[in-house]
């Protein structure tokens, strides 16, 4: 896999974890009604495990995929490392309010489930073009190179 | 720089991002913990809470209330004959109570229920059930609303009504009641505390209902 193919595929799932926070930052700001199928979405976004020093989490995972959105349009080595760096910390955070989730409110909130899905994939992706960056071009291993 | 220096500056980010993020979140949900919602002056102020149980561990007699917190009469005994039996008995170290909800009148009586025993983990069960009392409504006509259970229960324990030890205390509580052999609500069981309780039938929604066995289990 290219690096270019592994970049358009983060983007596109940065964009769909930034709808999904969106959503949810959307909902909370206006107090619609949340669509949910497991019916813990509200307990959950209510809960005080929804915002961080004041900021909701749909917020910080909004500007979070808006900038592993961003990342994927570098190319460059920081941009990797960022990317890569930043997607293993969400999944790390995520893990967390899993646990919160299940351990110590007793609801799940399916929208937070489809957002670590994504997240876990963009890390998986993220380490992936970190590895392919690595690794010399093709064209630049002679044959008296392997022999 | 060598692939493995990458690697560690990536997790060394990744790490201070997430244990940032946990321990912000943590902070947040503990000083929410600190300050629940504003408490009303109590018949309840300085005497001792842990879980499920008001007053001294010491205390020489132990009261077990069977109550579902829908039901009338449960409501009348606790305006009626708990205010005194706090006053002469609890605050005075003599006996101590323990609460075993029950919510077999319906879903209102399970939503109230679920947050009192949350709020048991925040060592303020028996607030939660005296403000739920005092709020108390028509049976199952969804009088226990998320703003009454925000304002009695502060929202910790109403967001972590639905958690598995929340659940299991209250199986714990129906089957203590089915051993207990209870039929109905308010229902009692007395005894020397750490000793086997006996069933107290009672013959009155007011202090005079309860006080002659709580006399009479002190001097025994």
């Amino acid at each position: 896999m290219t690096e270019r193919a592994l970049r358009l595929a983060t983007a596109v799932l940065a964009l769909a974890g930034a709808g999904v926070a969106g959503y949810l930052v959307w909902v909370r700001e206006t107090g619609a009604t949340l669509v949910c199928a497991t019916g813990g979405c509200g307990t959950v976004q209510s809960s005080e495990y929804a915002e961080v020093a004041g900021v909701p989490v749909a917020l910080l995972g909004l500007v979070g995929y808006l900038v592993l959105f961003s990342a994927a349009f570098f190319g460059g080595d920081t941009a990797r490392l960022a990317q890569a760096a930043v997607a293993l910390g969400a999944v790390i955070f995520s893990t967390y309010l899993l646990y919160v989730q299940v351990a110590l409110i007793g609801e799940v909130c399916d929208w937070c489930l489809v957002s670590d899905a994504i997240v876990t994939l963009i890390a998986m992706l993220a380490l992936l073009r970190l590895r392919v960056a690595q690794a010399p071009p093709a064209s630049s291993i002679r044959p008296a190179d392997s022999a | 720089m060598s692939s493995r220096r990458r690697l560690a500056a990536v997790l060394v980010g990744a790490l201070v991002l997430g244990g940032s993020l946990i321990g912000a979140s943590r902070l947040g949900a503990e000083e929410g913990a600190a300050s629940p919602s504003e408490p009303l002056p109590s018949i309840l102020d300085g005497i001792p809470q842990s879980g499920n149980a008001l007053g001294s561990p010491k205390a020489p007699v132990t009261l077990v209330e069977y109550a579902d917190l829908q039901c009338p009469y449960c409501a009348e005994w606790t305006h009626r004959a708990f205010p005194p039996l706090v006053d002469r008995y609890v605050r005075r170290g003599r006996v101590r109570i323990v609460f075993r909800g029950l919510a077999f009148l319906g879903p209102d009586s399970d939503r109230a229920l679920r947050t009192a025993v949350a709020a048991g983990r925040e060592n303020r069960l028996w607030n939660v059930v005296e403000g739920i009392y005092q709020r108390q409504g028509h049976e199952n006509s969804r009088w226990v609303t998320e703003a009454l259970l925000a304002e009695v229960a502060g929202p910790r324990a109403v967001a972590s009504r639905n958690a598995p030890w929340v659940v299991a205390a209250m199986a714990d509580s129906s089957r203590a009641a089915r051993m207990a052999g209870i039929a109905g609500t308010p229902a009692f069981q007395i005894g020397k505390t750490g000793e086997r309780l006996q069933t107290l039938p009672l013959s009155s929604l007011g202090p005079e209902g309860i006080q002659p066995a709580i006399e009479a289990t002190l001097a025994s």
